[in-house]
């Protein structure tokens, strides 16, 4: 084997498989479940790797989560453009709503509290619009900061400090803890 | 209670995130030990950020991280072995799989890299207009109410284009949804003329570029389309409408 394709395996070894955990989850995020979400990133970390030699080994993250969000609109555009918007529909946020009542009627265990919470804070995420969701988990659960969030999505930071706040209010009321 | 300026807001979450600098925070967090109304929209969105934080992590099964480090050529326990023990590989079997590889790995970069034209544009756009035609539902959001329209797109894409009721010209708002174009969710407006569909696609321009274009007709995929660019929006029209309605359609709407 060339030494320069032992020198891109290692790379992607150490670069990609590391991450692989954040990718899923943007993944899951932005197709809505998480069969796709690994076809999705299968399908990144092949790009990710043609790509690998001529990556300048900066934010290292950021870099593969760009590709996992470029390859998430590309297979959603081919497979389902319209089921994009549908998933966390009012009447599944109600849904959702009404499962964590039911949990806490039937059994008041912690973990049991703790796995509706997850529901309802999963369905509120799901139903925000597009960019703002979108922004609000590249930065409260991939952890990026502003300033990768804005290079990736070639947007101000600016607006993605005002979509992210929007994000931020709107599942606060969702989650009945309305800011202001 | 006090009402926060709409800075205050964004300062308030960038803090909470630690993005700003001493300079900014230390000013910022001495206002809000004075403020009770900052003080408590500074708690909200720290409470807020720790009850994401307390989401299970995402899970990566073995089974799958294998596959992911297989990509790179399989160097996985199993894969090694089978690496090192060239000798037995069939030698003309590997030279066409190297070639079939590199042919792969070209088409691969190609697509990664190849640059959208709009003629690939007007694929999709024709793709979702017959989609919403073979639908149960032509629009995610049913009313000729453009005041209900309108507001729609801003909630659910925090854009909008302007959405003009046509009933008077013959061509009534039926409602609108959200088509996927170039990778991005772009507003899709649906008019009805008789029994025919027309879907108006409005793609935002970038920031700073405003291009102003003609409107020039085109068939795309058996059917009449019209492409314009006018006030920050590209738009494209689209129907089995005849080609001199569909651009009566156009001219309704002002397109210039």
């Amino acid at each position: 084997m060339a030494h320069s394709d032992e020198a891109a395996a290692e790379r992607f070894r150490h670069i990609v498989v590391p991450h692989l955990a954040d990718a899923l989850s943007l993944a899951r995020w932005l197709t809505g479940n998480g069969f796709d979400a690994e076809d999705v990133v299968q399908e990144a970390c092949v790009r990710a790797f043609s790509a690998i030699q001529s990556y300048d080994g900066r934010g290292e993250r950021a870099w593969l989560l760009s590709i996992v969000r470029n390859t998430c609109f590309t297979w959603l555009a081919k497979n389902r453009s319209r089921n994009l918007v549908l998933m966390g529909t009012p009447a599944e946020l109600s849904e959702a709503q009404g499962a964590i009542h039911e949990d806490l009627a039937l059994d008041p265990e912690a973990d049991l509290i703790r796995k509706a919470d997850v529901t309802l804070i999963e369905a509120a995420i799901s139903s925000l619009p597009q960019p703002y969701r979108e922004v609000l988990v590249l930065h409260d659960i991939n952890d990026l900061s502003y300033k990768e969030i804005a290079a990736m999505m070639s947007i101000p930071i600016g607006t993605v400090m005002s979509r992210l706040s929007r994000a931020r209010k709107q599942l606060a009321a969702q989650l009945g803890q309305a800011t202001q | 209670m006090k009402r926060i300026s709409p800075a205050d807001h964004l300062l308030l979450h960038a803090l909470a995130d630690q993005e700003l600098d001493a300079a900014a925070a230390l000013p910022l967090e001495a206002r809000i030990e004075t403020d009770p109304a900052l003080a408590d929209e500074y708690a909200r969105i720290v409470a807020l950020k720790d009850r994401l934080k307390g989401l299970p992590k995402q899970e990566v099964s073995q089974d799958f991280a294998a596959r992911i480090t297989a990509i790179a050529g399989g160097k996985s326990s199993s894969g090694r072995a089978r690496i090192l023990s060239l000798d037995h590989v069939d030698w003309r079997a590997l030279a066409a799989c190297l070639v079939l590889t590199a042919l792969l790995a070209s088409a691969g970069t190609y697509l990664v890299t190849a640059p959208r034209s709009d003629a690939a544009i007007e694929d999709e756009i024709a793709n979702d207009h017959h989609r919403s035609l073979l639908a149960s539902s032509q629009t995610d959001v049913l009313s000729s109410e453009r005041h209900t329209v309108k507001p729609w797109f801003d909630r659910k894409l925090g854009l909008s284009p302007p959405t003009i009721d046509l009933a008077g010209e013959g061509f009534p708002l039926v409602g609108g949804r959200v088509a996927v174009v170039a990778g991005n969710a772009v507003p899709a407006l649906v008019y009805r003329r008789r029994q025919h569909l027309i879907t108006l696609v409005a793609m935002p321009q970038s920031a700073g570029q405003d291009q102003v274009e003609t409107p020039h007709a085109m068939v795309v995929d058996g059917y009449n389309t019209v492409h314009w660019a006018a006030g920050g929006f590209k738009y494209w029209a689209i129907s089995d409408l005849d080609a001199d309605e569909l651009e009566s359609f156009v001219t309704a709407l002002g397109a210039r």
